[in-house]
């Protein structure tokens, strides 16, 4: 029997929350800390973004028909998480770490961890930040994730725009409110 | 299995609605029934949630809006639910003007409409009732409308006045675009809350024709047979009226499923009256399918649409993409022309927009930017800000701009599956690159003020907004149905809403669709 592209990514969909995918997602949270360091600036939450991040691997399901949009008549289908990725990437950073004299990529030093960051990103041909994780590599994924999501754009432009909630008529009219310190958060 | 009712409505998107509203007042002890190919998606507790797996996941924010073998080539949207493309829309409700009714009186070009201006308007008026329309009145007389919206217009965010006053210093007038979202309670729906996903509402702010079904539901006024696909239009011996719609039940089973018969089973549908409230894609095909109301060879033909050129303006501004994308400012000031100098209508649209404001991974030298350096960068680049301005302009089909049945590609019924392909009239492709000068003239004469710098300029590569294929005229050799929708060859079927038109404007058309759908409830009460 012919098996079509939707049923396959459907059927990975549900092999996702498998043990087994369980526990690579432990082994890839654990260091997005270390990443979110290097990578998210230094004016952001950057607990918040990790955490961010994290419940979005979480919740993603593979096999999710996607907006199909106007006018357009092709249907698709979420892929394979981004996050089956992860522990290779994850892996190929600690190797790097330890050929640098550290134990692990999070317990190397700030100034080590950029560099073998830097080397990462360049040869993941990462171009630019996708606004949803894609899987190219963690690090990107990660700053894709943050720097298009709303909080982000908040503390670009230092003013409670709040894209992604839902505000009210009230008060549109004016500027937004400048942004208090570490504010920006992932309201819903 | 056979139903019968006094009225068939086959479709149930935003025509479907209106008509089903308006009938359900003038015929009241008439029976009703909507036959949709769709589900019904009426779990309005969850579209919360639904917005925000679309925001975070780019998921259908409306479950199971398609039918998998249910798709057509070319320009056709695969919604097919109850509330149809109107469920995703994103509230615009502009008017046409005049112009759009009388092109060959006054300019020579394509068809005149068979209707009066005055006419229309007054549907106009009752359509922006029905659906809910927040506007204001617009600065120029020839848009003087016979009754005041129905709410006060949607407040121009911060970025719209910051971007009126830039974009009015080229001595073109703007308004907000008259929007169906309520800025007050409205039709039981509650006031918009400004979260910036009209193509998912989650307060019900934005109309969608599934709020109208289900009113009309609990009121007992109407039956709602979702899920039920109409393979074909039986006519008369005499062919004078159809007889029956013959249908087939789609329904996969389980709760909530409301279509009368099982998976696969026939159903048949008689009624005294039947209307096609399919869109500019399914009512022609259906028609072809049917081997109906083509006498005049013209079903599936003059398809049309608008077509426009769109553009990016970084000007010296501050401003904060993502207060309302979905607001827009509008001029109408080029829907008219001098019937003696060249041709070319168009609207003009202005939004907020972060267009080069993106951040990056590399700079523009081809460096990685990490952390407060990728900041840094981004900041820098919003220094100035940006608008994206868009023109839809008038183009008018040719006999060969088609929808037709094609025969390699058909459903899980052996039903060829329509293809719709768009053809110009001479007179529209002679003056097209006079147009695109014209409109990228006056996106510079826009960019002036402000130190305005005009960029990605580009030609949108389909006909937005489409409709016709079974377009309306006084003579049966020209078209296929009366200004009233009635088919010249069938007494008792009504084609309604956007196949009937017969040029397609140059503007956001929905109003239009509705506002004729509602003007032919009038006839079809009586028929």
């Amino acid at each position: 029997m012919a098996v079509s592209r939707r049923s396959a990514i459907k059927t990975l969909g549900a092999a996702a929350g498998s043990p087994v995918f369980r526990l690579q997602a432990a082994d890839f949270e654990a260091i997005l800390p270390s990443i979110a360091e290097v990578v998210l600036p230094s004016e952001a939450d950057r607990t918040a973004a990790v955490a961010a991040f994290t419940r979005w691997i979480r919740n993603y399901k593979e096999g999710a028909d996607t907006d199909h949009g106007y006018g357009n008549t092709r249907v698709r289908t979420t892929g394979p998480s981004p996050a089956r990725n992860y522990p290779a990437h994850v892996a190929a950073l600690d190797r790097a770490a330890r050929d640098r004299g550290a134990g692990s990529f999070a317990a190397a030093a700030l100034a080590d961890r950029r560099a073998i960051l830097e080397a990462a990103i360049a040869g993941s041909n990462v171009e630019r930040l996708s606004a949803r994780p894609t899987g190219a590599h963690i690090a990107t994924d990660l700053m894709g994730h943050y720097f298009n999501s709303s909080p982000a754009a908040d503390l670009c432009y230092r003013a409670g725009i709040g894209r992604d909630v839902c505000r009210g008529l009230p008060g549109s009219e004016k500027a937004p409110a400048p942004l208090p310190p570490k504010a920006g958060s992932y309201r819903r | 299995m056979i139903h019968e009712s006094d009225i068939c409505i086959i479709g149930g998107g935003i025509t479907a609605a209106m008509l089903a509203d308006k009938l359900s007042e003038l015929a009241p002890r008439s029976s009703i029934t909507v036959v949709e190919a769709g589900v019904r998606i009426f779990d309005f507790e969850n579209r919360t949630s639904y917005r925000q797996r679309s925001l975070d996941y780019g998921e259908n924010a409306w479950p199971g809006d398609f039918i998998d073998d249910q798709a057509g080539a070319g320009i056709i949207s695969r919604t097919m639910a109850v509330g149809g493309s109107a469920l995703h829309w994103g509230g615009v409700t502009n008017r046409f003007s005049e112009e759009d009714l009388t092109l060959k009186s006054r300019y020579g070009l394509a068809v005149d409409w068979p209707i009066a201006w005055a006419d229309l308007e007054r549907h106009y008026c009752e359509a922006e009732r029905r659906l809910g329309v927040s506007g204001e009145p617009g600065p120029l007389p020839e848009d003087r409308r016979s009754e005041p919206y129905p709410m006060a217009p949607m407040p121009l965010s911060y970025n719209l006045i910051v971007l009126k006053a830039w974009a009015e210093k080229s001595g073109i007038p703007f308004q907000g675009t008259p929007q169906a979202k309520n800025t007050r309670p409205y039709g039981g729906r509650m006031q918009c809350m400004r979260c910036n996903t009209c193509e998912i509402c989650p307060t019900g702010a934005r109309y969608s024709p599934d709020f109208t079904f289900k009113q009309l539901l609990a009121a007992g006024k109407i039956a709602l047979h979702d899920q039920t696909l109409v393979r074909r239009l039986v006519a008369s011996g005499d062919r004078r009226r159809i007889e029956s719609a013959q249908a087939v039940s789609l329904a996969r089973g389980g709760p909530g499923r409301s279509s009368p018969g099982e998976g696969g089973e026939p159903i048949e549908y008689r009624a005294k009256t039947f209307v096609l409230a399919s869109g500019y894609a399914w009512s022609p095909h259906l028609l072809l399918l049917s081997g109906v109301a083509n006498s005049s060879g013209l079903v599936g033909k003059y398809m049309t649409g608008h077509a426009f050129i769109g553009g990016q303006i970084e000007l010296d501004a501050k401003l904060y993409p993502g207060m309302n994308e979905q607001h827009s400012l509008i001029s109408r000031k080029f829907f008219r022309c001098a019937s003696d100098g060249p041709f070319v209508r168009h609207d003009l649209r202005v939004w907020e927009s972060s267009a080069g404001r993106d951040p990056r991974l590399k700079d523009s030298s081809g460096r990685l930017l990490l952390g407060d350096g990728l900041l840094q960068d981004w900041r820098a680049r919003t220094e100035r800000g940006a608008a994206r301005v868009r023109a839809y302009y008038d183009v008018h089909p040719s006999a060969d701009s088609t929808l037709t049945l094609d025969p390699s590609r058909k459903n899980r019924w052996g039903d060829p599956l329509p293809v719709i392909r768009h053809a110009l009239d001479e007179p529209t492709i002679a003056r097209k690159a006079a147009t695109r000068e014209h409109i990228v003239g006056v996106f510079n004469q826009l960019a002036k003020a402000n130190n305005g710098r005009l960029f990605n300029v580009s030609e949108g590569g389909y006909l937005d907004h489409p409709s016709g294929g079974c377009r309306m005229g006084t003579d049966p050799a020209a078209s296929v149905c009366d200004s009233y929708g009635r088919t010249h060859d069938h007494e008792n079927l009504f084609v309604a809403g956007s196949p009937t038109l017969p040029t397609g404007g140059c503007t956001n058309a929905t109003l239009t669709f509705a506002a004729l759908a509602l003007r032919s409830a009038t006839r079809i009460a009586n028929a």
